[in-house]
């Protein structure tokens, strides 16, 4: 080895003259570690953050537009007095959905990525501990993060959800699930919203479904108006099954 | 483009194997993109390309892509089918089922580096 630079050339080649002689010191290094690693080990902290707290925490993605926020507000309405529920809004501009959920009394925050396509995990831990100094942000049975609007990027994010949920709504097309098809495969609910449309749109409900399930047999599917109100139950029946297990488990 | 973002982890991570080993440039990056890992190739060489350009250490740096099988089990005949190509088939090939279920290719990896 050559004691004057290190590198593993023999010693005999002289450092006293004044140019670059050209050996490289290149070294190979394996690492072998995933990029997801840190992402996914600040999800798992979040997880036992909410666990700690009882909440359960639901990562909801769809594509812009699908009704989320609206369903939202008619989910805090029917809920009221029943489920104490927190919300994240992801966007990447403005406080509009925030603004709309605080008009329904919850506490929530607004994360603005100023860009960026999703939500990770150290936006979400910096947004809940943000959203537990608002008014009612300790006592949270029930956690809303909406993320940005995008079939595809949130899908390799986890935020330390306990649930994730993918929403399509009829307007968009039921070939969804097999276009995007990560966001359906990471997902343990479906839910088709705004069925009031079926009758002006060509939207095959068993199709859509079909080809979610085909992805991933496992997925929970449901399909909902939250204006007209029909098959909310089955929604609201969900978030409950979710609660009082988080519940029966903390003992809280 | 969440794979802008993946890439700035990357360099995070990569100026700081570059300071553990006393490098001053990186040469070549190696990494495993798992065709089920959400991440589009293109995108990410996109991104690196334009971010590496920019940047003192890895500027002029190579990136190498590997691409892991992935084991398709199918849940009829219970067959399973390793593709290496990335691409998904549209059924079993031994029986004709369509639901098969995947195994493996979900990660994002820093095989290796090579730096001076």
């Amino acid at each position: 080895m050559c004691d004057t630079c290190g590198c593993p050339s023999p010693s005999d080649h002289s450092h006293d003259h004044g140019h670059d002689h050209g050996h490289s010191h290149t070294k190979t290094v394996d690492v072998h570690a995933s990029l997801f690693a840190a992402n996914d080990a600040l999800a798992r902290a979040n997880r036992e953050h909410f666990d700690e707290v009882g909440a359960v925490a639901l990562n909801l993605i769809s594509s812009p537009g699908s009704g989320k926020t609206t369903l939202l507000e008619h989910t805090i309405e029917a809920l009221k007095g029943e489920i104490r529920i927190g919300v994240i809004e992801g966007d990447i501009e403005t406080e509009r959905d925030a603004e709309r959920i605080r008009k329904k009394g919850v506490p929530v925050i607004q994360l603005t990525t100023g860009g960026a396509c999703h939500l990770d995990a150290a936006m979400t831990h910096k947004g809940f501990h943000r959203l537990q100094k608002e008014v009612g942000g300790n006592d949270i049975d029930l956690l809303f993060i909406e993320n940005v609007g995008n079939l595809v990027c949130p899908s390799t994010f986890d935020l330390g959800e306990h649930e994730r949920v993918v929403f399509v709504s009829v307007p968009e097309g039921p070939d969804k699930p097999s276009k995007y098809p990560k966001a359906f495969t990471s997902s343990q609910t479906f839910v088709v919203t705004k069925t009031d449309l079926l009758p002006y749109f060509d939207f095959p409900v068993p199709e859509a479904v079909g080809d979610a399930l085909k992805l991933n047999p496992n997925l929970r599917t449901m399909d909902l108006s939250a204006t007209s109100g029909e098959g909310m139950d089955q929604w609201l029946n969900y978030l409950r099954e979710l609660v009082s297990a988080m519940k029966a488990k903390t003992g809280k | 483009m969440h794979e802008i973002s993946l890439v700035q982890g990357l360099f995070q991570q990569l100026q700081e194997l570059a300071i553990d080993n006393k490098a001053s440039k990186i040469i070549c990056v190696t990494m495993e993109i798992g065709p089920l890992s959400g991440v589009v190739v293109d995108s990410f060489q996109f991104g690196f390309d334009i971010l590496s350009a920019d940047d003192e250490l890895l500027k002029g740096a190579k990136l190498k892509i590997k691409i892991p099988p992935v084991e398709y089990s199918c849940t009829g005949c219970g067959h399973v089918e390793t593709v290496t190509t990335g691409q998904k088939p549209e059924e079993c090939p031994k029986c004709g089922e369509l639901l098969l279920i995947p195994k493996g290719g979900e990660d994002l990896i820093l095989l290796q580096v090579e730096m001076e």
